[in-house]
Protein backbone atom coordinates (compact mmCIF):
# COMPACT_ATOMS: atom_id res chain seq x y z
CA UNK A 1 0.00 0.00 0.00
CA UNK A 2 1.47 3.34 -0.98
CA UNK A 3 -0.03 6.39 0.68
CA UNK A 4 2.13 9.07 -0.89
CA UNK A 5 1.90 8.93 -4.67
CA UNK A 6 4.74 11.19 -5.76
CA UNK A 7 8.07 9.39 -5.99
CA UNK A 8 10.09 12.51 -5.31
CA UNK A 9 8.10 13.20 -2.14
CA UNK A 10 8.62 9.65 -0.94
CA UNK A 11 12.36 9.89 -1.52
CA UNK A 12 12.46 13.22 0.28
CA UNK A 13 10.63 11.88 3.32
CA UNK A 14 12.79 8.76 3.39
CA UNK A 15 15.93 10.89 3.70
CA UNK A 16 14.56 13.89 5.59
CA UNK A 17 13.20 11.97 8.57
CA UNK A 18 16.40 10.13 9.52
CA UNK A 19 18.80 12.95 8.80
CA UNK A 20 16.91 16.13 9.62
CA UNK A 21 13.97 15.41 11.92
CA UNK A 22 15.64 12.95 14.28
CA UNK A 23 18.82 14.99 14.86
CA UNK A 24 16.62 18.03 15.56
CA UNK A 25 14.58 16.00 18.05
CA UNK A 26 17.80 14.76 19.66
CA UNK A 27 19.07 18.30 20.15
CA UNK A 28 15.73 19.36 21.65
CA UNK A 29 15.72 16.21 23.77
CA UNK A 30 19.05 17.07 25.34
CA UNK A 31 17.62 20.42 26.37
CA UNK A 32 14.71 18.70 28.10
CA UNK A 33 16.53 15.81 29.74
CA UNK A 34 19.17 16.45 32.35
CA UNK A 35 22.76 16.98 31.30
CA UNK A 36 24.05 13.52 32.13
CA UNK A 37 21.88 11.97 29.43
CA UNK A 38 23.47 13.69 26.39
CA UNK A 39 25.47 10.64 25.46
CA UNK A 40 22.51 8.25 25.59
CA UNK A 41 20.19 10.59 23.71
CA UNK A 42 22.67 11.33 20.95
CA UNK A 43 23.66 7.70 20.47
CA UNK A 44 20.05 6.56 20.46
CA UNK A 45 19.22 9.25 17.91
CA UNK A 46 22.12 8.26 15.66
CA UNK A 47 21.26 4.56 15.86
CA UNK A 48 17.58 5.25 15.27
CA UNK A 49 18.29 7.41 12.23
CA UNK A 50 20.40 4.64 10.73
CA UNK A 51 17.77 2.01 11.51
CA UNK A 52 15.09 4.07 9.78
CA UNK A 53 17.29 4.56 6.75
CA UNK A 54 18.02 0.84 6.59
CA UNK A 55 14.36 -0.16 6.79
CA UNK A 56 13.52 2.38 4.09
CA UNK A 57 16.30 0.98 1.94
CA UNK A 58 15.17 -2.60 2.59
CA UNK A 59 11.60 -1.81 1.48
CA UNK A 60 12.65 -0.05 -1.69
CA UNK A 61 13.50 -2.16 -4.70
CA UNK A 62 17.11 -1.59 -5.67
CA UNK A 63 18.65 -3.31 -8.66
CA UNK A 64 21.35 -5.90 -8.11
CA UNK A 65 23.66 -3.88 -10.35
CA UNK A 66 23.38 -0.89 -8.08
CA UNK A 67 24.11 -2.97 -5.00
CA UNK A 68 27.18 -4.52 -6.60
CA UNK A 69 28.53 -1.14 -7.74
CA UNK A 70 28.09 0.22 -4.20
CA UNK A 71 30.05 -2.69 -2.82
CA UNK A 72 32.77 -2.18 -5.44
CA UNK A 73 33.13 1.45 -4.32
CA UNK A 74 33.06 0.34 -0.66
CA UNK A 75 35.88 -2.11 -1.30
CA UNK A 76 37.93 0.62 -3.02
CA UNK A 77 37.35 3.01 -0.09
CA UNK A 78 38.20 0.30 2.40
CA UNK A 79 41.48 -0.50 0.64
CA UNK A 80 42.18 3.25 0.46
CA UNK A 81 41.93 3.59 4.22
CA UNK A 82 45.17 1.64 4.53
CA UNK A 83 47.16 4.37 2.74
CA UNK A 84 49.08 6.15 5.51
CA UNK A 85 48.19 9.79 6.31
CA UNK A 86 46.29 10.59 3.10
CA UNK A 87 42.91 8.82 3.02
CA UNK A 88 40.80 8.79 -0.15
CA UNK A 89 37.66 7.53 1.65
CA UNK A 90 35.72 10.80 1.70
CA UNK A 91 36.80 11.69 -1.83
CA UNK A 92 35.55 8.37 -3.22
CA UNK A 93 32.28 8.62 -1.25
CA UNK A 94 31.81 12.15 -2.64
CA UNK A 95 32.42 10.98 -6.22
CA UNK A 96 30.00 8.08 -5.77
CA UNK A 97 27.33 10.42 -4.43
CA UNK A 98 27.99 12.87 -7.23
CA UNK A 99 27.49 10.43 -10.09
CA UNK A 100 25.29 7.66 -8.68
CA UNK A 101 23.02 9.69 -6.41
CA UNK A 102 22.96 10.60 -2.74
CA UNK A 103 21.79 7.24 -1.50
CA UNK A 104 24.68 5.39 -3.15
CA UNK A 105 27.08 7.97 -1.71
CA UNK A 106 25.61 7.52 1.75
CA UNK A 107 25.84 3.75 1.53
CA UNK A 108 29.44 3.80 0.30
CA UNK A 109 30.56 6.03 3.15
CA UNK A 110 28.53 4.17 5.76
CA UNK A 111 29.52 0.68 4.70
CA UNK A 112 33.20 1.68 4.54
CA UNK A 113 32.97 2.80 8.17
CA UNK A 114 31.41 -0.50 9.25
CA UNK A 115 33.80 -2.67 7.28
CA UNK A 116 37.08 -0.89 7.84
CA UNK A 117 36.49 -0.67 11.58
CA UNK A 118 37.01 -4.41 11.75
CA UNK A 119 40.65 -3.53 11.22
CA UNK A 120 40.82 -0.08 12.78
CA UNK A 121 38.72 -0.90 15.85
CA UNK A 122 34.98 -1.25 16.21
CA UNK A 123 33.18 0.83 18.82
CA UNK A 124 30.35 3.20 19.61
CA UNK A 125 32.17 5.75 17.46
CA UNK A 126 31.38 3.56 14.44
CA UNK A 127 27.83 4.93 14.58
CA UNK A 128 29.13 8.49 14.33
CA UNK A 129 31.61 7.60 11.60
CA UNK A 130 28.79 6.01 9.62
CA UNK A 131 26.79 9.20 9.94
CA UNK A 132 29.72 11.49 9.17
CA UNK A 133 30.94 9.69 6.05
CA UNK A 134 27.42 8.84 4.99
CA UNK A 135 26.25 12.43 5.18
CA UNK A 136 29.32 13.60 3.24
CA UNK A 137 28.32 11.21 0.43
CA UNK A 138 24.66 12.12 0.70
CA UNK A 139 25.43 15.86 0.52
CA UNK A 140 27.48 15.34 -2.64
CA UNK A 141 24.49 13.61 -4.20
CA UNK A 142 22.13 16.42 -3.25
CA UNK A 143 24.50 19.11 -4.52
CA UNK A 144 25.54 17.14 -7.61
CA UNK A 145 24.36 19.75 -10.14
CA UNK A 146 26.55 22.66 -9.00
CA UNK A 147 29.45 20.39 -7.98
CA UNK A 148 29.66 18.73 -11.38
CA UNK A 149 29.86 22.09 -13.14
CA UNK A 150 33.14 23.39 -11.78
CA UNK A 151 36.08 21.70 -10.20
CA UNK A 152 36.61 24.62 -7.83
CA UNK A 153 33.22 24.06 -6.18
CA UNK A 154 34.04 20.36 -5.85
CA UNK A 155 37.33 21.18 -4.13
CA UNK A 156 35.53 23.59 -1.79
CA UNK A 157 33.03 20.85 -0.96
CA UNK A 158 36.00 18.58 -0.20
CA UNK A 159 37.50 21.14 2.18
CA UNK A 160 34.17 21.72 3.92
CA UNK A 161 33.49 18.02 4.30
CA UNK A 162 36.98 17.38 5.71
CA UNK A 163 36.41 20.03 8.37
CA UNK A 164 32.85 18.82 8.97
CA UNK A 165 34.07 15.27 9.53
CA UNK A 166 36.37 16.49 12.26
CA UNK A 167 33.61 18.60 13.82
CA UNK A 168 31.16 15.68 13.91
CA UNK A 169 33.68 13.23 15.31
CA UNK A 170 34.78 15.66 18.01
CA UNK A 171 31.21 15.99 19.27
CA UNK A 172 31.50 12.29 19.89
CA UNK A 173 34.93 12.66 21.59
CA UNK A 174 33.49 15.19 24.04
CA UNK A 175 30.34 13.20 24.73
CA UNK A 176 32.26 10.02 25.36
CA UNK A 177 34.76 11.65 27.67
CA UNK A 178 32.41 13.87 29.57
CA UNK A 179 28.98 12.20 29.22
CA UNK A 180 27.52 15.62 28.60
CA UNK A 181 28.37 18.26 26.05
CA UNK A 182 30.66 21.12 27.00
CA UNK A 183 31.77 23.89 24.65
CA UNK A 184 35.04 24.24 26.48
CA UNK A 185 36.04 20.63 25.94
CA UNK A 186 34.72 20.77 22.39
CA UNK A 187 36.98 23.70 21.62
CA UNK A 188 39.94 21.88 23.15
CA UNK A 189 39.15 18.71 21.21
CA UNK A 190 38.93 20.68 17.96
CA UNK A 191 42.26 22.37 18.63
CA UNK A 192 44.02 19.13 19.49
CA UNK A 193 42.57 17.55 16.34
CA UNK A 194 44.04 20.21 14.02
CA UNK A 195 46.71 17.86 12.56
CA UNK A 196 44.03 15.28 11.76
CA UNK A 197 41.67 17.88 10.33
CA UNK A 198 44.48 19.14 8.12
CA UNK A 199 45.19 15.64 6.90
CA UNK A 200 41.50 15.09 6.08
CA UNK A 201 41.29 18.38 4.21
CA UNK A 202 44.54 17.84 2.32
CA UNK A 203 43.64 14.28 1.35
CA UNK A 204 40.17 15.34 0.19
CA UNK A 205 41.63 18.10 -1.95
CA UNK A 206 44.43 15.94 -3.37
CA UNK A 207 42.25 12.94 -4.16
CA UNK A 208 39.34 14.96 -5.51
CA UNK A 209 41.78 16.85 -7.73
CA UNK A 210 43.42 13.66 -8.98
CA UNK A 211 40.40 11.37 -9.19
CA UNK A 212 37.53 13.70 -10.14
CA UNK A 213 38.15 13.33 -13.84
CA UNK A 214 39.17 9.66 -14.26
CA UNK A 215 36.74 8.14 -11.73
CA UNK A 216 33.98 10.61 -12.58
CA UNK A 217 34.19 9.72 -16.27
CA UNK A 218 33.97 6.03 -15.50
CA UNK A 219 30.95 6.41 -13.22
CA UNK A 220 29.28 8.69 -15.76
CA UNK A 221 29.91 6.11 -18.47
CA UNK A 222 28.44 3.40 -16.24
CA UNK A 223 25.37 5.57 -15.79
CA UNK A 224 24.98 6.06 -19.55
CA UNK A 225 25.81 2.52 -20.61
CA UNK A 226 23.87 0.54 -18.02
CA UNK A 227 21.39 3.11 -16.73
CA UNK A 228 22.49 2.85 -13.11
CA UNK B 1 22.59 -38.82 20.26
CA UNK B 2 24.51 -35.60 20.14
CA UNK B 3 26.74 -35.06 23.15
CA UNK B 4 27.17 -31.74 24.86
CA UNK B 5 29.54 -29.62 22.81
CA UNK B 6 32.56 -28.13 24.50
CA UNK B 7 32.65 -24.56 23.32
CA UNK B 8 34.68 -21.55 24.29
CA UNK B 9 32.89 -18.20 24.58
CA UNK B 10 33.87 -17.14 21.06
CA UNK B 11 32.23 -20.22 19.56
CA UNK B 12 28.74 -19.39 20.74
CA UNK B 13 26.25 -17.92 18.31
CA UNK B 14 27.29 -14.43 17.11
CA UNK B 15 23.95 -12.93 18.11
CA UNK B 16 24.46 -14.13 21.69
CA UNK B 17 27.98 -12.69 21.70
CA UNK B 18 26.76 -9.36 20.32
CA UNK B 19 24.06 -9.13 22.99
CA UNK B 20 26.67 -9.86 25.65
CA UNK B 21 29.01 -7.06 24.60
CA UNK B 22 26.14 -4.61 24.22
CA UNK B 23 24.91 -5.43 27.74
CA UNK B 24 28.32 -5.19 29.41
CA UNK B 25 29.42 -1.98 27.71
CA UNK B 26 26.00 -0.37 27.73
CA UNK B 27 25.60 -0.72 31.46
CA UNK B 28 29.11 0.55 32.16
CA UNK B 29 28.67 3.56 29.90
CA UNK B 30 25.27 4.61 31.13
CA UNK B 31 25.56 4.05 34.87
CA UNK B 32 28.84 5.99 35.29
CA UNK B 33 29.27 4.67 38.80
CA UNK B 34 32.85 3.86 39.83
CA UNK B 35 31.85 0.42 41.17
CA UNK B 36 30.39 -0.66 37.82
CA UNK B 37 33.13 0.85 35.67
CA UNK B 38 35.85 -0.67 37.83
CA UNK B 39 34.21 -4.10 37.57
CA UNK B 40 33.96 -3.62 33.82
CA UNK B 41 37.65 -2.73 33.52
CA UNK B 42 38.70 -5.74 35.64
CA UNK B 43 36.51 -8.14 33.64
CA UNK B 44 37.76 -6.75 30.33
CA UNK B 45 41.39 -7.07 31.42
CA UNK B 46 40.85 -10.66 32.59
CA UNK B 47 39.17 -11.66 29.35
CA UNK B 48 41.81 -9.86 27.29
CA UNK B 49 44.52 -11.80 29.11
CA UNK B 50 42.67 -15.09 28.69
CA UNK B 51 42.40 -14.43 24.94
CA UNK B 52 45.91 -13.11 24.32
CA UNK B 53 48.06 -14.37 27.17
CA UNK B 54 51.01 -12.10 27.64
CA UNK B 55 51.09 -10.79 24.06
CA UNK B 56 49.47 -7.47 23.24
CA UNK B 57 52.04 -5.36 25.11
CA UNK B 58 51.73 -2.45 22.71
CA UNK B 59 48.01 -2.22 23.29
CA UNK B 60 48.55 -2.26 27.05
CA UNK B 61 51.04 0.59 26.71
CA UNK B 62 48.61 2.58 24.57
CA UNK B 63 45.77 1.99 27.03
CA UNK B 64 47.94 2.95 29.98
CA UNK B 65 49.08 6.22 28.36
CA UNK B 66 45.50 7.03 27.40
CA UNK B 67 44.41 6.34 30.97
CA UNK B 68 47.00 8.75 32.39
CA UNK B 69 46.27 11.49 29.85
CA UNK B 70 42.49 11.30 30.23
CA UNK B 71 42.73 11.31 34.01
CA UNK B 72 45.05 14.32 33.94
CA UNK B 73 43.07 16.41 31.47
CA UNK B 74 39.89 16.82 33.49
CA UNK B 75 41.30 18.61 36.57
CA UNK B 76 43.17 20.98 34.25
CA UNK B 77 40.04 21.83 32.27
CA UNK B 78 37.26 21.65 34.79
CA UNK B 79 37.41 23.79 37.93
CA UNK B 80 34.14 22.76 39.54
CA UNK B 81 34.15 21.19 42.95
CA UNK B 82 34.60 22.34 46.53
CA UNK B 83 37.81 20.69 47.75
CA UNK B 84 40.70 22.71 46.34
CA UNK B 85 43.96 20.81 46.28
CA UNK B 86 46.24 23.46 44.81
CA UNK B 87 46.03 26.59 42.72
CA UNK B 88 47.82 26.88 39.38
CA UNK B 89 47.74 30.16 37.43
CA UNK B 90 44.91 31.42 39.64
CA UNK B 91 42.90 28.37 38.73
CA UNK B 92 41.94 25.84 41.37
CA UNK B 93 42.68 22.15 40.87
CA UNK B 94 39.96 20.32 42.75
CA UNK B 95 39.74 16.84 44.20
CA UNK B 96 36.31 16.36 42.65
CA UNK B 97 37.55 17.11 39.14
CA UNK B 98 40.44 14.71 39.69
CA UNK B 99 38.06 11.93 40.79
CA UNK B 100 35.75 12.64 37.87
CA UNK B 101 38.68 12.38 35.45
CA UNK B 102 39.78 9.10 37.01
CA UNK B 103 36.26 7.66 36.72
CA UNK B 104 36.05 8.68 33.07
CA UNK B 105 39.36 7.13 32.21
CA UNK B 106 38.52 3.87 34.01
CA UNK B 107 35.32 3.73 31.96
CA UNK B 108 37.03 4.56 28.68
CA UNK B 109 39.96 2.17 29.07
CA UNK B 110 37.57 -0.60 30.18
CA UNK B 111 35.41 -0.03 27.11
CA UNK B 112 38.50 -0.01 24.88
CA UNK B 113 39.57 -3.41 26.22
CA UNK B 114 36.07 -4.82 25.69
CA UNK B 115 36.03 -3.50 22.15
CA UNK B 116 39.42 -5.02 21.49
CA UNK B 117 38.11 -8.40 22.62
CA UNK B 118 34.95 -7.84 20.57
CA UNK B 119 36.93 -7.12 17.41
CA UNK B 120 39.03 -10.23 18.02
CA UNK B 121 36.03 -12.51 18.47
CA UNK B 122 33.57 -11.04 15.98
CA UNK B 123 35.08 -11.95 12.65
CA UNK B 124 33.44 -10.61 9.49
CA UNK B 125 31.45 -13.77 8.78
CA UNK B 126 29.89 -13.53 12.24
CA UNK B 127 29.05 -9.88 11.69
CA UNK B 128 27.36 -10.79 8.42
CA UNK B 129 25.24 -13.28 10.31
CA UNK B 130 24.20 -10.58 12.78
CA UNK B 131 23.54 -7.91 10.14
CA UNK B 132 21.67 -10.49 8.07
CA UNK B 133 18.97 -10.43 10.73
CA UNK B 134 18.77 -6.67 10.38
CA UNK B 135 19.07 -6.10 6.67
CA UNK B 136 19.83 -8.86 4.16
CA UNK B 137 20.56 -6.33 1.42
CA UNK B 138 23.21 -4.40 3.33
CA UNK B 139 24.65 -7.67 4.55
CA UNK B 140 25.04 -8.68 0.90
CA UNK B 141 26.81 -5.38 0.11
CA UNK B 142 29.20 -5.93 3.02
CA UNK B 143 29.99 -9.52 2.16
CA UNK B 144 30.67 -8.64 -1.46
CA UNK B 145 32.95 -5.81 -0.41
CA UNK B 146 34.90 -8.21 1.81
CA UNK B 147 35.35 -10.47 -1.16
CA UNK B 148 36.33 -7.65 -3.53
CA UNK B 149 39.28 -6.45 -1.47
CA UNK B 150 41.63 -9.42 -2.13
CA UNK B 151 40.31 -9.67 -5.69
CA UNK B 152 41.24 -6.04 -6.36
CA UNK B 153 44.60 -6.58 -4.69
CA UNK B 154 45.45 -9.38 -7.11
CA UNK B 155 44.16 -7.39 -10.09
CA UNK B 156 46.29 -4.41 -9.00
CA UNK B 157 49.35 -6.68 -9.13
CA UNK B 158 48.44 -7.90 -12.61
CA UNK B 159 47.87 -4.40 -13.98
CA UNK B 160 51.03 -3.18 -12.32
CA UNK B 161 53.09 -5.95 -13.87
CA UNK B 162 51.63 -5.29 -17.30
CA UNK B 163 52.32 -1.56 -17.03
CA UNK B 164 55.88 -2.12 -15.92
CA UNK B 165 56.48 -4.65 -18.67
CA UNK B 166 55.38 -1.99 -21.15
CA UNK B 167 57.93 0.32 -19.59
CA UNK B 168 55.38 2.95 -18.67
CA UNK B 169 56.99 4.04 -15.42
CA UNK B 170 59.96 3.58 -13.19
CA UNK B 171 59.52 2.99 -9.50
CA UNK B 172 62.78 4.64 -8.41
CA UNK B 173 61.47 8.04 -9.49
CA UNK B 174 58.95 9.22 -6.90
CA UNK B 175 56.83 11.46 -9.15
CA UNK B 176 56.86 8.94 -11.97
CA UNK B 177 55.95 6.22 -9.48
CA UNK B 178 53.00 8.19 -8.10
CA UNK B 179 51.71 8.88 -11.60
CA UNK B 180 52.12 5.22 -12.42
CA UNK B 181 50.13 4.17 -9.34
CA UNK B 182 47.42 6.63 -10.28
CA UNK B 183 47.23 5.10 -13.76
CA UNK B 184 47.10 1.59 -12.31
CA UNK B 185 44.31 2.74 -9.97
CA UNK B 186 42.39 4.24 -12.88
CA UNK B 187 42.65 1.01 -14.87
CA UNK B 188 41.64 -0.95 -11.79
CA UNK B 189 38.50 1.18 -11.29
CA UNK B 190 37.42 0.62 -14.87
CA UNK B 191 37.96 -3.09 -14.55
CA UNK B 192 36.28 -3.26 -11.13
CA UNK B 193 33.13 -1.47 -12.29
CA UNK B 194 32.75 -3.54 -15.46
CA UNK B 195 33.46 -6.70 -13.52
CA UNK B 196 30.85 -5.63 -10.98
CA UNK B 197 28.22 -5.28 -13.70
CA UNK B 198 29.06 -8.74 -15.03
CA UNK B 199 28.84 -10.16 -11.51
CA UNK B 200 25.50 -8.46 -10.92
CA UNK B 201 24.02 -9.76 -14.17
CA UNK B 202 25.22 -13.24 -13.40
CA UNK B 203 23.76 -13.02 -9.88
CA UNK B 204 20.46 -11.86 -11.25
CA UNK B 205 20.40 -14.69 -13.78
CA UNK B 206 20.76 -17.13 -10.91
CA UNK B 207 17.83 -15.64 -9.07
CA UNK B 208 19.42 -13.18 -6.66
CA UNK B 209 16.72 -11.35 -4.74
CA UNK B 210 14.02 -13.85 -5.61
CA UNK B 211 13.94 -15.64 -2.27
CA UNK B 212 15.77 -15.64 1.06
CA UNK B 213 19.52 -15.93 0.93
CA UNK B 214 21.34 -18.84 2.50
CA UNK B 215 24.69 -18.51 4.22
CA UNK B 216 27.97 -20.38 4.02
CA UNK B 217 28.23 -21.10 7.73
CA UNK B 218 25.53 -23.16 9.31
CA UNK B 219 24.87 -21.15 12.41
CA UNK B 220 22.23 -22.83 14.46
CA UNK B 221 21.03 -21.82 17.89
CA UNK B 222 21.73 -24.73 20.26
CA UNK B 223 20.61 -25.33 23.81
CA UNK B 224 23.80 -23.80 25.13
CA UNK B 225 23.12 -20.57 23.23
CA UNK B 226 19.69 -20.20 24.79
CA UNK B 227 21.09 -20.89 28.24
CA UNK B 228 23.88 -18.34 27.79
CA UNK B 229 21.47 -15.75 26.40
CA UNK B 230 19.11 -16.27 29.33
CA UNK B 231 21.99 -15.96 31.81
CA UNK B 232 23.15 -12.73 30.13
CA UNK B 233 19.69 -11.23 30.18
CA UNK B 234 18.95 -12.18 33.79
CA UNK B 235 22.25 -10.81 35.08
CA UNK B 236 21.85 -7.67 32.99
CA UNK B 237 18.31 -7.16 34.26
CA UNK B 238 19.48 -7.61 37.86
CA UNK B 239 22.27 -5.06 37.53
CA UNK B 240 20.25 -2.63 35.41
CA UNK B 241 17.27 -2.64 37.77
CA UNK B 242 19.57 -1.88 40.71
CA UNK B 243 21.13 0.95 38.70
CA UNK B 244 17.72 2.27 37.70
CA UNK B 245 16.58 2.22 41.35
CA UNK B 246 19.47 4.52 42.11
CA UNK B 247 21.61 2.04 44.02
CA UNK B 248 24.75 3.17 42.15
CA UNK B 249 24.03 6.88 41.98
CA UNK B 250 27.20 8.84 42.03
CA UNK B 251 27.98 12.46 41.39
CA UNK B 252 31.20 14.41 41.66
CA UNK B 253 30.06 18.01 41.61
CA UNK B 254 29.87 20.06 43.76
CA UNK B 255 31.20 17.42 46.15
CA UNK B 256 31.51 13.66 45.84
CA UNK B 257 28.25 11.98 46.87
CA UNK B 258 27.36 8.32 46.68
CA UNK B 259 24.04 6.57 47.18
CA UNK B 260 23.50 4.79 50.49
CA UNK B 261 24.66 1.21 50.19
CA UNK B 262 21.88 -1.29 50.78
CA UNK B 263 21.08 -4.82 49.58
CA UNK B 264 20.31 -3.51 46.08
CA UNK B 265 23.82 -2.19 45.70
CA UNK B 266 25.35 -5.51 46.66
CA UNK B 267 23.08 -7.72 44.55
CA UNK B 268 23.41 -5.36 41.58
CA UNK B 269 27.20 -5.33 41.85
CA UNK B 270 27.27 -9.11 42.25
CA UNK B 271 25.08 -9.56 39.15
CA UNK B 272 27.28 -7.23 37.09
CA UNK B 273 30.43 -8.88 38.43
CA UNK B 274 29.17 -12.28 37.35
CA UNK B 275 28.11 -10.91 33.95
CA UNK B 276 31.58 -9.47 33.42
CA UNK B 277 33.23 -12.78 34.33
CA UNK B 278 31.00 -14.96 32.11
CA UNK B 279 33.41 -15.31 29.15
CA UNK B 280 36.36 -16.13 31.38
CA UNK B 281 34.30 -18.72 33.28
CA UNK B 282 33.07 -20.32 30.07
CA UNK B 283 36.55 -20.46 28.56
CA UNK B 284 37.93 -21.90 31.78
CA UNK B 285 35.25 -24.58 31.84
CA UNK B 286 35.96 -25.49 28.21
CA UNK B 287 39.66 -25.72 28.96
CA UNK B 288 39.12 -28.02 31.93
CA UNK B 289 36.74 -30.22 29.94
CA UNK B 290 39.28 -30.53 27.15
CA UNK B 291 41.99 -31.53 29.55
CA UNK B 292 39.72 -34.17 31.10
CA UNK B 293 38.88 -35.53 27.65
CA UNK B 294 42.53 -35.95 26.76
CA UNK B 295 43.87 -39.39 27.61
CA UNK B 296 46.98 -37.97 29.24
CA UNK B 297 45.04 -35.38 31.16
CA UNK B 298 48.14 -33.19 31.31
CA UNK B 299 47.87 -30.65 28.50
CA UNK B 300 45.74 -27.78 29.72
CA UNK B 301 45.07 -26.06 26.45
CA UNK B 302 42.48 -25.97 23.73
CA UNK B 303 43.98 -27.17 20.41
CA UNK B 304 45.03 -24.20 18.28
CA UNK B 305 42.30 -23.70 15.70
CA UNK B 306 44.55 -21.54 13.54
CA UNK B 307 46.81 -24.45 12.66
CA UNK B 308 44.02 -26.62 11.37
CA UNK B 309 43.61 -26.73 7.60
Amino acid sequence: MIVIKSRAARGFIRLAIPFAVIPALAVLGTLVFDKQKHLIVSMAAAAFALLLFVTGFEKKSTGTRRLVIVSVMTALCFAGRFIPILKPVSALAILTGLYLGGEAGFLTGAMTAVLSNFYFGQGPWTVFQILAWGIIGLGAGILSEPLKKSRISLIIYGIVSGVAYSFIMDIWTVLWYNQSFSWRLYRLALISAIPYTTSYVVSNVVFLWLLAKPVGEKLERLHKKYGI
Amino acid sequence: MEGRRVRSFSEYDPAVTAVYFAAVMGLAMFSNSPAITLLSLCGALLYFFSLNGTSGGRFHLFAFLLFIILAAVNPLVSHNGTTVLLVVNDRPITLEALIYGLCSSVLITGTLYWLRCFTQIMTTDKLLRVTGFLSPKLSLVLSMAVRFVPLFGRQWQKINNAQRAMGLYREDNAIDGARGSLRVFSVLVTWALENGITTADSMEARGCGVSRRTSFHKFRLRHGDYILLAAELILFAGAASAAAAGAFDFSCYPSVTMAERDWRTYTGAAAYGLLVLLPVIIDMEARIRWSLLKPTGLALSIPERKNMP
